[in-house]
Protein backbone atom coordinates (compact mmCIF):
# COMPACT_ATOMS: atom_id res chain seq x y z
CA UNK A 1 0.00 0.00 0.00
CA UNK A 2 1.31 3.32 -0.64
CA UNK A 3 1.67 6.38 1.16
CA UNK A 4 -0.89 7.78 -0.85
CA UNK A 5 -3.43 4.71 -0.58
CA UNK A 6 -2.62 5.20 3.34
CA UNK A 7 -4.10 8.61 3.35
CA UNK A 8 -7.03 7.70 0.82
CA UNK A 9 -7.80 4.35 3.59
CA UNK A 10 -11.33 4.67 5.33
CA UNK A 11 -12.65 7.89 3.26
CA UNK A 12 -16.64 6.31 3.52
CA UNK A 13 -19.26 5.14 5.14
CA UNK A 14 -18.52 1.27 6.21
CA UNK A 15 -21.33 -0.99 6.46
CA UNK A 16 -21.81 -2.61 10.56
CA UNK A 17 -22.66 -5.92 8.77
CA UNK A 18 -19.51 -6.49 5.92
CA UNK A 19 -19.80 -9.21 3.35
CA UNK A 20 -17.50 -11.64 1.94
CA UNK A 21 -17.47 -13.87 -1.34
CA UNK A 22 -16.58 -17.68 -1.24
CA UNK A 23 -12.96 -17.88 -2.12
CA UNK A 24 -11.74 -14.85 0.02
CA UNK A 25 -9.05 -15.61 2.52
CA UNK A 26 -9.48 -13.05 5.33
CA UNK A 27 -7.98 -12.46 8.83
CA UNK A 28 -9.79 -12.45 11.33
CA UNK A 29 -9.91 -12.12 14.98
CA UNK A 30 -11.67 -15.18 16.98
CA UNK A 31 -14.17 -13.52 18.95
CA UNK A 32 -15.96 -16.46 20.29
CA UNK A 33 -17.17 -20.22 20.13
CA UNK A 34 -20.30 -21.75 19.77
CA UNK A 35 -21.09 -25.07 19.83
CA UNK A 36 -17.88 -26.29 20.32
CA UNK A 37 -16.97 -24.02 16.57
CA UNK A 38 -14.68 -20.77 16.44
CA UNK A 39 -16.68 -17.73 15.52
CA UNK A 40 -15.99 -14.33 14.11
CA UNK A 41 -17.71 -11.73 15.00
CA UNK A 42 -16.90 -8.78 11.99
CA UNK A 43 -18.83 -5.98 12.89
CA UNK A 44 -22.19 -7.51 13.42
CA UNK A 45 -22.09 -10.24 10.62
CA UNK A 46 -20.17 -13.49 11.85
CA UNK A 47 -18.51 -15.97 10.09
CA UNK A 48 -18.13 -19.88 11.22
CA UNK A 49 -14.61 -20.98 11.92
CA UNK A 50 -14.56 -25.09 11.22
CA UNK A 51 -11.40 -27.19 11.97
CA UNK A 52 -9.77 -23.99 13.92
CA UNK A 53 -7.56 -24.70 17.04
CA UNK A 54 -9.73 -25.47 20.89
CA UNK A 55 -7.95 -21.88 22.20
CA UNK A 56 -8.82 -20.16 19.25
CA UNK A 57 -10.62 -17.26 20.75
CA UNK A 58 -8.78 -14.43 20.78
CA UNK A 59 -6.22 -15.26 18.22
CA UNK A 60 -5.87 -13.93 14.67
CA UNK A 61 -6.22 -16.03 12.07
CA UNK A 62 -6.42 -16.49 8.23
CA UNK A 63 -10.19 -18.30 7.06
CA UNK A 64 -11.03 -19.62 4.05
CA UNK A 65 -14.55 -18.25 3.18
CA UNK A 66 -16.52 -20.89 2.06
CA UNK A 67 -20.12 -19.95 2.05
CA UNK A 68 -21.77 -16.05 2.21
CA UNK A 69 -25.43 -15.40 2.76
CA UNK A 70 -25.67 -11.65 2.02
CA UNK A 71 -29.32 -11.38 3.51
CA UNK A 72 -28.16 -12.71 6.96
CA UNK A 73 -24.68 -11.44 6.67
CA UNK A 74 -23.69 -15.10 8.20
CA UNK A 75 -20.97 -17.42 6.59
CA UNK A 76 -18.97 -20.15 7.07
CA UNK A 77 -15.11 -20.73 6.54
CA UNK A 78 -12.02 -23.12 7.36
CA UNK A 79 -9.08 -22.53 9.72
CA UNK A 80 -5.69 -22.02 7.74
CA UNK A 81 -3.09 -20.92 10.15
CA UNK A 82 -3.09 -18.47 13.48
CA UNK A 83 -1.21 -15.46 12.68
CA UNK A 84 -1.25 -13.72 16.40
CA UNK A 85 -2.95 -12.70 18.50
CA UNK A 86 -4.85 -9.98 21.06
CA UNK A 87 -3.31 -6.82 21.50
CA UNK A 88 -4.09 -7.29 25.27
CA UNK B 1 1.90 -1.06 29.77
CA UNK B 2 2.05 -0.90 33.84
CA UNK B 3 -2.15 0.59 33.61
CA UNK B 4 -2.60 -2.42 30.82
CA UNK B 5 -1.41 -5.18 33.20
CA UNK B 6 -2.84 -3.90 36.62
CA UNK B 7 -6.25 -4.46 34.58
CA UNK B 8 -5.58 -8.20 34.16
CA UNK B 9 -4.49 -9.10 37.84
CA UNK B 10 -6.85 -9.20 40.59
CA UNK B 11 -7.12 -5.56 42.79
CA UNK B 12 -3.78 -5.95 45.26
CA UNK B 13 -5.39 -3.37 47.71
CA UNK B 14 -8.78 -4.02 49.56
CA UNK B 15 -11.42 -1.11 50.19
CA UNK B 16 -14.13 -0.71 52.81
CA UNK B 17 -16.73 -0.30 50.39
CA UNK B 18 -15.23 -3.10 47.23
CA UNK B 19 -13.52 -1.33 44.44
CA UNK B 20 -14.87 1.45 43.75
CA UNK B 21 -13.56 3.22 46.79
CA UNK B 22 -10.08 3.15 44.77
CA UNK B 23 -12.07 6.05 43.10
CA UNK B 24 -11.59 7.95 45.93
CA UNK B 25 -8.27 9.69 45.62
CA UNK B 26 -9.19 10.56 41.92
CA UNK B 27 -12.73 11.39 42.31
CA UNK B 28 -11.76 13.56 45.19
CA UNK B 29 -8.97 15.68 43.33
CA UNK B 30 -11.46 16.33 40.63
CA UNK B 31 -14.11 17.92 42.45
CA UNK B 32 -11.54 19.91 44.22
CA UNK B 33 -9.97 21.04 41.22
CA UNK B 34 -13.87 21.60 39.33
CA UNK B 35 -14.36 23.78 43.24
CA UNK B 36 -11.23 25.41 42.72
CA UNK B 37 -10.92 26.50 39.37
CA UNK B 38 -14.63 26.11 38.03
CA UNK B 39 -16.45 27.65 41.15
CA UNK B 40 -14.00 29.92 42.74
CA UNK B 41 -12.01 30.54 39.79
CA UNK B 42 -8.54 29.88 41.46
CA UNK B 43 -5.94 27.90 38.63
CA UNK B 44 -3.40 27.96 41.35
CA UNK B 45 -1.29 24.65 40.37
CA UNK B 46 0.17 23.98 43.85
CA UNK B 47 -4.15 23.99 45.07
CA UNK B 48 -4.28 21.21 42.85
CA UNK B 49 -1.12 19.51 44.23
CA UNK B 50 -2.72 20.27 48.02
CA UNK B 51 -6.14 18.68 46.72
CA UNK B 52 -4.33 15.76 45.53
CA UNK B 53 -2.28 15.08 48.84
CA UNK B 54 -5.60 15.44 50.59
CA UNK B 55 -7.26 13.20 48.12
CA UNK B 56 -4.54 10.40 48.62
CA UNK B 57 -4.70 10.88 52.42
CA UNK B 58 -8.33 10.46 52.51
CA UNK B 59 -8.07 7.14 50.12
CA UNK B 60 -6.13 5.77 52.52
CA UNK B 61 -8.59 5.51 55.29
CA UNK B 62 -10.85 3.38 53.03
CA UNK B 63 -7.90 0.37 53.00
CA UNK B 64 -8.35 -2.76 54.42
CA UNK B 65 -5.52 -4.13 56.51
CA UNK B 66 -2.01 -2.85 55.98
CA UNK B 67 -1.70 0.68 54.25
CA UNK B 68 2.00 -0.32 53.40
CA UNK B 69 0.37 -1.78 49.80
CA UNK B 70 -1.13 1.23 49.46
CA UNK B 71 2.09 3.48 49.90
CA UNK B 72 3.97 1.56 47.37
CA UNK B 73 1.11 2.06 44.91
CA UNK B 74 1.73 5.39 45.25
CA UNK B 75 5.58 5.19 44.65
CA UNK B 76 4.78 2.76 41.54
CA UNK B 77 2.74 5.53 40.19
CA UNK B 78 5.45 7.92 40.35
CA UNK B 79 7.83 5.99 38.65
CA UNK B 80 5.66 5.44 35.58
CA UNK B 81 7.33 6.17 32.24
CA UNK B 82 4.26 8.13 31.20
CA UNK B 83 5.30 10.77 33.93
CA UNK B 84 8.25 11.03 33.53
CA UNK B 85 7.85 11.88 29.51
CA UNK B 86 5.94 14.88 29.91
CA UNK B 87 8.29 16.03 32.99
CA UNK B 88 10.85 15.79 30.12
CA UNK B 89 8.85 17.41 27.62
CA UNK B 90 8.09 20.23 29.82
CA UNK B 91 11.54 20.89 31.26
CA UNK B 92 12.77 21.31 27.51
CA UNK B 93 9.96 22.94 26.11
CA UNK B 94 9.73 25.45 29.29
CA UNK B 95 13.44 26.51 28.66
CA UNK B 96 12.98 26.59 24.96
CA UNK B 97 10.18 28.98 25.09
CA UNK B 98 11.62 31.38 27.66
CA UNK B 99 14.50 31.52 25.83
CA UNK B 100 12.64 32.81 22.68
CA UNK B 101 10.72 34.92 25.20
CA UNK B 102 13.88 36.78 26.11
CA UNK B 103 15.36 36.90 22.53
CA UNK B 104 12.56 39.35 21.68
CA UNK B 105 10.55 36.81 19.55
CA UNK B 106 6.98 38.57 21.27
CA UNK B 107 8.17 41.98 19.71
CA UNK B 108 9.11 40.13 16.86
CA UNK B 109 5.55 38.62 16.21
CA UNK B 110 3.82 41.75 17.09
CA UNK B 111 5.78 43.35 14.45
CA UNK B 112 5.07 40.32 11.72
CA UNK B 113 1.56 40.67 12.88
CA UNK B 114 1.24 44.52 12.30
CA UNK B 115 3.75 43.99 9.03
CA UNK B 116 1.12 41.26 7.58
CA UNK B 117 -1.88 42.50 8.55
CA UNK B 118 -3.00 39.88 11.01
CA UNK B 119 -5.57 42.25 12.93
CA UNK B 120 -7.24 40.89 16.38
CA UNK B 121 -9.90 39.31 14.48
CA UNK B 122 -7.91 37.20 12.70
CA UNK B 123 -5.46 36.38 15.20
CA UNK B 124 -6.99 33.66 17.05
CA UNK B 125 -7.45 31.72 13.51
CA UNK B 126 -3.60 32.22 13.02
CA UNK B 127 -2.63 31.48 16.07
CA UNK B 128 -4.86 27.98 15.96
CA UNK B 129 -3.06 27.19 12.65
CA UNK B 130 0.24 28.33 14.04
CA UNK B 131 0.31 26.61 16.80
CA UNK B 132 -1.04 23.23 15.10
CA UNK B 133 1.74 23.51 13.15
CA UNK B 134 4.18 23.27 15.92
CA UNK B 135 2.74 21.09 17.91
CA UNK B 136 2.24 18.39 14.59
CA UNK B 137 5.98 19.06 14.65
CA UNK B 138 7.68 18.61 17.83
CA UNK B 139 4.83 16.30 19.11
CA UNK B 140 3.93 17.57 22.42
CA UNK B 141 1.09 19.71 22.85
CA UNK B 142 1.89 20.56 26.27
CA UNK B 143 5.22 22.08 24.96
CA UNK B 144 3.47 24.21 21.94
CA UNK B 145 0.82 25.10 24.38
CA UNK B 146 3.94 26.46 26.68
CA UNK B 147 5.48 28.10 23.40
CA UNK B 148 2.73 29.38 22.16
CA UNK B 149 0.98 31.34 25.62
CA UNK B 150 4.27 32.13 26.12
CA UNK B 151 4.84 33.85 22.99
CA UNK B 152 2.04 34.31 20.79
CA UNK B 153 -0.64 34.94 23.81
CA UNK B 154 0.38 38.49 24.71
CA UNK B 155 1.01 39.68 21.08
CA UNK B 156 -2.18 38.94 20.42
CA UNK B 157 -3.48 40.47 23.33
CA UNK B 158 -1.91 43.07 23.26
CA UNK B 159 -3.04 43.88 19.64
CA UNK B 160 -6.71 43.51 20.96
CA UNK B 161 -7.35 39.74 20.12
CA UNK B 162 -9.99 37.97 22.46
CA UNK B 163 -7.23 36.61 25.58
CA UNK B 164 -10.45 33.90 26.41
CA UNK B 165 -10.56 33.03 22.45
CA UNK B 166 -7.03 32.82 21.78
CA UNK B 167 -6.01 31.00 24.75
CA UNK B 168 -8.61 28.83 23.11
CA UNK B 169 -7.13 28.63 19.96
CA UNK B 170 -3.61 27.80 21.30
CA UNK B 171 -5.28 25.10 22.80
CA UNK B 172 -7.03 23.75 19.75
CA UNK B 173 -3.75 23.90 17.85
CA UNK B 174 -2.52 21.61 20.68
CA UNK B 175 -5.02 19.43 20.80
CA UNK B 176 -4.34 19.06 16.85
CA UNK B 177 -0.89 18.35 17.29
CA UNK B 178 -0.93 15.79 19.79
CA UNK B 179 -3.60 13.99 17.97
CA UNK B 180 -1.82 13.13 14.31
CA UNK B 181 1.59 14.49 15.18
CA UNK B 182 3.81 11.29 14.83
CA UNK B 183 6.47 12.13 17.27
CA UNK B 184 3.32 12.84 20.00
CA UNK B 185 3.61 10.54 23.04
CA UNK B 186 -0.42 9.86 22.90
CA UNK B 187 -0.13 8.99 18.93
CA UNK B 188 2.60 6.25 19.72
CA UNK B 189 0.65 4.95 22.59
CA UNK B 190 -2.80 4.83 20.47
CA UNK B 191 -0.35 2.83 17.96
CA UNK B 192 1.59 0.50 19.96
CA UNK B 193 -1.04 -0.15 22.40
CA UNK B 194 -3.86 -1.03 19.48
CA UNK B 195 -0.67 -3.55 17.17
CA UNK B 196 -0.59 -1.04 14.63
CA UNK B 197 2.34 1.00 13.26
CA UNK B 198 2.94 4.75 13.97
CA UNK B 199 3.33 5.53 10.34
CA UNK B 200 -0.34 3.95 9.22
CA UNK B 201 -2.50 5.78 11.89
CA UNK B 202 -0.76 8.93 11.13
CA UNK B 203 -2.04 8.80 7.94
CA UNK B 204 -5.58 6.96 8.45
CA UNK B 205 -6.41 9.55 11.62
CA UNK B 206 -5.65 12.32 8.91
CA UNK B 207 -9.46 12.23 7.83
CA UNK B 208 -10.96 12.45 10.87
CA UNK B 209 -8.07 15.34 12.21
CA UNK B 210 -9.24 17.57 8.91
CA UNK B 211 -12.39 17.15 8.67
CA UNK B 212 -12.82 18.58 12.09
CA UNK B 213 -10.13 21.21 11.35
CA UNK B 214 -11.81 23.20 8.81
CA UNK B 215 -14.57 23.71 10.95
CA UNK B 216 -12.63 24.71 13.39
CA UNK B 217 -10.67 27.62 11.44
CA UNK B 218 -13.79 28.77 10.40
CA UNK B 219 -15.26 29.43 13.84
CA UNK B 220 -12.20 31.03 14.93
CA UNK B 221 -12.82 33.63 12.14
CA UNK B 222 -16.04 33.92 12.78
CA UNK B 223 -15.71 34.03 16.71
CA UNK B 224 -12.51 36.09 16.52
CA UNK B 225 -14.97 39.27 14.44
CA UNK B 226 -17.72 38.69 17.12
CA UNK B 227 -15.63 38.68 20.79
CA UNK B 228 -14.06 41.62 21.45
CA UNK B 229 -10.48 41.97 23.15
CA UNK B 230 -9.50 43.25 26.47
CA UNK B 231 -8.66 46.70 26.90
CA UNK B 232 -4.99 47.05 27.99
CA UNK B 233 -4.09 50.32 29.18
CA UNK B 234 -0.14 51.21 27.29
CA UNK B 235 -0.66 48.53 24.17
CA UNK B 236 -0.46 51.17 21.83
CA UNK B 237 3.00 52.22 24.03
CA UNK B 238 3.98 48.29 23.42
CA UNK B 239 3.27 48.26 20.06
CA UNK B 240 5.55 50.97 19.37
CA UNK B 241 8.49 48.59 20.87
CA UNK B 242 7.85 45.93 17.97
CA UNK B 243 11.17 44.85 16.47
CA UNK B 244 11.68 42.51 13.16
CA UNK B 245 15.12 41.12 14.60
CA UNK B 246 13.24 38.37 17.31
CA UNK B 247 11.69 36.96 13.99
CA UNK B 248 14.81 35.72 13.13
CA UNK B 249 13.35 32.94 16.08
CA UNK B 250 10.61 31.87 13.94
CA UNK B 251 14.05 29.78 12.40
CA UNK B 252 14.76 28.26 16.37
CA UNK B 253 11.04 26.91 15.88
CA UNK B 254 11.78 25.70 12.53
CA UNK B 255 14.63 24.21 13.55
CA UNK B 256 12.59 22.17 16.24
CA UNK B 257 9.91 21.69 13.88
CA UNK B 258 12.12 19.94 11.35
CA UNK B 259 14.45 18.15 13.64
CA UNK B 260 10.98 16.46 14.98
CA UNK B 261 9.45 15.06 12.09
CA UNK B 262 12.57 14.31 10.49
CA UNK B 263 12.33 11.68 13.25
CA UNK B 264 14.53 12.67 16.32
CA UNK B 265 13.63 12.32 19.89
CA UNK B 266 12.07 15.45 21.49
CA UNK B 267 14.59 15.64 23.60
CA UNK B 268 17.27 16.42 20.38
CA UNK B 269 14.97 18.25 18.28
CA UNK B 270 14.43 20.62 21.38
CA UNK B 271 17.59 20.99 22.30
CA UNK B 272 18.65 21.89 18.83
CA UNK B 273 16.29 24.46 18.90
CA UNK B 274 17.79 25.55 22.46
CA UNK B 275 21.18 25.90 20.99
CA UNK B 276 19.98 27.63 17.74
CA UNK B 277 18.12 30.06 19.91
CA UNK B 278 21.19 30.76 22.65
CA UNK B 279 23.08 31.68 19.48
CA UNK B 280 20.71 33.93 18.20
CA UNK B 281 20.00 35.82 21.08
CA UNK B 282 24.03 36.36 21.74
CA UNK B 283 25.10 36.41 18.06
CA UNK B 284 22.74 39.34 17.24
CA UNK B 285 22.21 41.02 20.90
CA UNK B 286 18.74 39.83 21.13
CA UNK B 287 19.85 39.08 25.23
CA UNK B 288 22.61 38.99 27.02
CA UNK B 289 24.60 36.14 28.67
CA UNK B 290 23.04 37.05 31.47
CA UNK B 291 19.53 36.90 30.57
CA UNK B 292 19.75 33.22 29.53
CA UNK B 293 21.81 31.96 32.93
CA UNK B 294 22.79 34.24 35.51
CA UNK B 295 24.60 33.77 39.30
CA UNK B 296 23.78 36.55 41.13
CA UNK B 297 25.93 36.88 44.26
CA UNK B 298 25.68 39.66 46.87
CA UNK B 299 29.47 41.08 46.58
CA UNK B 300 31.89 41.55 43.86
CA UNK B 301 34.59 39.30 43.55
CA UNK B 302 37.16 37.21 40.96
CA UNK B 303 34.00 34.99 38.99
CA UNK B 304 31.99 38.42 38.55
CA UNK B 305 33.67 39.50 35.05
CA UNK B 306 32.57 36.38 33.63
CA UNK B 307 29.32 37.43 31.94
CA UNK B 308 26.97 34.97 33.82
CA UNK B 309 27.91 35.82 37.49
CA UNK B 310 26.35 39.34 38.02
CA UNK B 311 26.21 41.58 41.55
CA UNK B 312 22.98 42.13 42.95
CA UNK B 313 20.87 42.10 46.21
CA UNK B 314 19.92 38.50 46.62
CA UNK B 315 21.86 35.91 45.93
CA UNK B 316 20.96 32.93 43.47
CA UNK B 317 20.52 31.64 39.83
CA UNK B 318 18.56 33.51 37.60
CA UNK B 319 18.05 33.43 33.54
CA UNK B 320 15.98 31.94 31.11
CA UNK B 321 16.63 28.36 31.07
CA UNK B 322 16.34 28.23 35.16
CA UNK B 323 12.91 30.10 34.62
CA UNK B 324 11.68 27.92 31.66
CA UNK B 325 11.98 25.21 34.01
CA UNK B 326 11.70 26.02 37.35
CA UNK B 327 8.09 27.96 36.39
CA UNK B 328 6.84 23.98 35.98
CA UNK B 329 7.86 22.24 38.93
CA UNK B 330 4.38 23.07 40.46
CA UNK B 331 2.77 20.95 37.81
CA UNK B 332 5.24 18.22 37.48
CA UNK B 333 4.20 17.19 41.03
CA UNK B 334 0.95 17.47 40.61
CA UNK B 335 1.42 15.22 37.48
CA UNK B 336 3.58 12.56 40.02
CA UNK B 337 0.36 12.85 42.20
CA UNK B 338 -2.05 12.24 39.38
CA UNK B 339 -0.46 9.40 38.14
CA UNK B 340 -0.19 7.59 41.44
CA UNK B 341 -3.84 8.19 42.20
CA UNK B 342 -4.75 6.79 38.92
CA UNK B 343 -2.22 3.16 40.17
CA UNK B 344 -4.31 3.25 43.28
CA UNK B 345 -7.72 3.33 40.81
CA UNK B 346 -6.12 0.41 38.60
CA UNK B 347 -4.24 -1.49 41.66
CA UNK B 348 -8.14 -0.71 43.97
CA UNK B 349 -10.31 -2.59 40.75
CA UNK B 350 -12.03 0.26 39.92
CA UNK B 351 -10.80 0.31 36.17
CA UNK B 352 -11.44 -3.49 36.02
CA UNK B 353 -14.96 -2.61 37.12
CA UNK B 354 -15.35 -0.02 34.40
CA UNK B 355 -14.18 -2.40 32.04
CA UNK B 356 -16.90 -5.16 33.10
CA UNK B 357 -19.59 -2.44 32.73
CA UNK B 358 -18.84 -1.42 29.40
CA UNK B 359 -18.38 -4.79 28.34
CA UNK B 360 -21.49 -6.40 29.31
CA UNK B 361 -23.88 -3.72 29.30
CA UNK B 362 -23.39 -1.74 26.07
CA UNK B 363 -21.18 -2.65 23.59
CA UNK B 364 -24.26 -4.79 22.00
CA UNK B 365 -23.58 -4.05 18.70
CA UNK B 366 -20.70 -2.59 16.46
CA UNK B 367 -22.03 1.32 16.60
CA UNK B 368 -22.77 0.55 20.20
CA UNK B 369 -19.37 -0.91 20.36
CA UNK B 370 -17.59 1.87 19.06
CA UNK B 371 -19.81 4.63 20.46
CA UNK B 372 -18.91 3.15 24.00
CA UNK B 373 -15.31 3.18 22.79
CA UNK B 374 -15.64 6.91 22.19
CA UNK B 375 -17.89 7.61 25.21
CA UNK B 376 -15.25 5.73 27.53
CA UNK B 377 -12.36 7.04 26.47
CA UNK B 378 -13.64 10.83 26.59
CA UNK B 379 -14.76 9.66 30.44
CA UNK B 380 -11.06 8.70 31.19
CA UNK B 381 -9.93 11.68 29.67
CA UNK B 382 -12.12 13.54 31.42
CA UNK B 383 -10.92 12.03 34.94
CA UNK B 384 -7.35 11.84 34.50
CA UNK B 385 -5.97 15.04 33.39
CA UNK B 386 -2.97 13.98 32.06
CA UNK B 387 -4.06 12.33 28.60
CA UNK B 388 -1.12 10.15 27.82
CA UNK B 389 -1.82 8.75 31.48
CA UNK B 390 -5.60 8.04 30.92
CA UNK B 391 -4.79 6.69 27.43
CA UNK B 392 -2.84 4.05 28.59
CA UNK B 393 -5.20 3.12 31.25
CA UNK B 394 -8.15 2.98 28.76
CA UNK B 395 -6.34 1.36 26.31
CA UNK B 396 -6.82 -2.19 27.32
CA UNK B 397 -10.36 -2.18 27.24
CA UNK B 398 -10.29 -0.01 23.56
CA UNK B 399 -8.15 -3.52 22.32
CA UNK B 400 -10.98 -5.61 23.70
CA UNK B 401 -13.93 -4.29 22.86
CA UNK B 402 -13.03 -3.67 19.91
CA UNK B 403 -11.49 -7.10 18.69
CA UNK B 404 -14.77 -8.22 20.09
CA UNK B 405 -16.09 -6.52 16.89
CA UNK B 406 -12.94 -7.59 14.36
CA UNK B 407 -12.33 -3.25 14.34
CA UNK B 408 -9.62 -2.72 12.53
CA UNK B 409 -6.42 -1.86 14.80
CA UNK B 410 -5.94 1.60 12.86
CA UNK B 411 -9.70 2.31 13.79
CA UNK B 412 -8.94 1.42 16.96
CA UNK B 413 -6.04 3.88 17.59
CA UNK B 414 -7.42 6.66 16.18
CA UNK B 415 -10.66 6.29 17.92
CA UNK B 416 -8.54 6.18 21.28
CA UNK B 417 -6.11 8.94 20.29
CA UNK B 418 -8.89 11.69 19.48
CA UNK B 419 -10.75 12.02 22.76
CA UNK B 420 -7.32 11.51 24.52
CA UNK B 421 -6.23 14.97 22.72
CA UNK B 422 -9.13 16.68 22.52
CA UNK B 423 -10.00 15.99 26.75
CA UNK B 424 -6.66 16.82 27.47
CA UNK B 425 -6.92 20.69 26.54
CA UNK B 426 -10.54 21.37 27.23
CA UNK B 427 -12.06 20.94 31.09
CA UNK B 428 -10.29 23.79 33.72
CA UNK B 429 -8.67 20.74 34.96
CA UNK B 430 -7.08 19.31 32.17
CA UNK B 431 -2.63 18.94 32.11
CA UNK B 432 -2.91 21.29 28.50
CA UNK B 433 -4.81 23.82 30.37
CA UNK B 434 -3.22 23.57 33.34
CA UNK B 435 -0.09 23.66 31.36
CA UNK B 436 -0.88 27.66 29.56
CA UNK B 437 -2.22 28.90 32.99
CA UNK B 438 1.09 28.29 34.59
CA UNK B 439 2.69 30.41 32.16
CA UNK B 440 0.13 33.22 32.64
CA UNK B 441 0.09 32.89 36.88
CA UNK B 442 3.39 31.19 37.57
CA UNK B 443 6.84 33.24 38.33
CA UNK B 444 7.73 36.16 36.07
CA UNK B 445 4.13 35.36 33.83
CA UNK B 446 2.23 36.65 32.19
CA UNK B 447 0.32 38.55 34.63
CA UNK B 448 2.87 39.84 36.63
CA UNK B 449 4.12 41.27 33.47
CA UNK B 450 1.66 43.04 31.51
CA UNK B 451 -1.62 42.83 34.02
CA UNK B 452 -4.84 40.62 35.15
CA UNK B 453 -5.72 41.09 31.25
CA UNK B 454 -3.18 38.51 30.05
CA UNK B 455 -4.88 35.73 32.89
CA UNK B 456 -7.41 33.54 31.59
CA UNK B 457 -9.80 31.70 33.70
CA UNK B 458 -9.47 28.14 32.81
CA UNK B 459 -13.37 27.20 32.62
CA UNK B 460 -13.77 30.10 30.35
CA UNK B 461 -12.35 28.60 27.64
CA UNK B 462 -13.93 25.44 27.62
CA UNK B 463 -16.65 26.03 24.93
CA UNK B 464 -13.90 27.61 22.80
CA UNK B 465 -11.57 24.70 22.18
CA UNK B 466 -13.50 24.17 19.04
CA UNK B 467 -11.10 21.55 16.91
CA UNK B 468 -11.11 19.89 20.53
CA UNK B 469 -14.84 19.69 20.79
CA UNK B 470 -15.16 19.50 16.36
CA UNK B 471 -12.75 16.08 16.94
CA UNK B 472 -14.62 14.57 19.80
CA UNK B 473 -18.07 15.13 17.37
CA UNK B 474 -16.21 13.80 14.56
CA UNK B 475 -15.64 10.47 16.20
CA UNK B 476 -19.28 10.20 17.43
CA UNK B 477 -20.67 10.88 13.96
CA UNK B 478 -18.48 8.69 12.57
CA UNK B 479 -18.97 5.79 15.49
CA UNK B 480 -22.28 5.76 14.46
CA UNK B 481 -22.26 6.42 10.42
CA UNK B 482 -19.44 4.02 9.99
CA UNK B 483 -17.51 7.21 9.01
CA UNK B 484 -13.77 5.66 8.31
CA UNK B 485 -14.96 2.19 9.92
CA UNK B 486 -11.92 -0.62 9.13
CA UNK B 487 -12.25 -4.38 9.84
CA UNK B 488 -9.29 -6.46 10.69
CA UNK B 489 -9.59 -8.19 7.62
CA UNK B 490 -9.53 -4.79 5.30
CA UNK B 491 -6.19 -4.69 5.57
CA UNK B 492 -3.23 -5.89 8.49
CA UNK B 493 -0.84 -3.52 9.64
CA UNK B 494 2.49 -3.11 9.36
CA UNK B 495 5.34 -3.66 11.74
CA UNK B 496 4.70 -1.71 14.93
CA UNK B 497 7.37 0.41 15.66
CA UNK B 498 8.02 3.26 17.59
CA UNK B 499 9.64 5.74 15.13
Amino acid sequence: MSALDKFLAGWSFRSSTPDYEPGDTIEVMVTGEKGGEATARIGDSILRIEGAPDDAVDTRVLVAVETWDGSTHRGTGTYRETVGGSAF
Amino acid sequence: MGAAGGSKTEPRISFYGGKWASTVPLGFFILWAVFQSGVLGIGDTNGLVIGALIGTILGMFFVRGDWKTYADTIFEGMTQRVAATAIVAWLWAGMFAETLQVGGFVEGLIFAADALNVGAATFPAAAFVLCGLLATGIGTGYGATVAFVTLFFPAGVLIGANPVLLFAAILSGAVFGDNLAPVSDTTIVSAVTQDADIGGVVASRFKYAIVAAVPAFIAYLIMGSVLSGASLEGAAALRDTATAPGLVHLISMGVVIATAVAGRHIVEAISWGLVVAVGFNLALGLSSVSDILVFTVTEAGTFTALPFVAVGDTAGVGGSLYAGAIGFFPLIVLTLLIVSMAQIMIRGGGFAAIQEFLLNSVATTVRRAEVTMVLGTAAINGMITINTAAEIAIAPYIARIGEKFNINGYRRANILDANTSALGYIFPWAGGVLVGYQVMVGPNGLGAEYGPEMVVNPIEVVPYVFHGWFLVIVFLVAAVTGFGREYVPDRTSGEVSRA
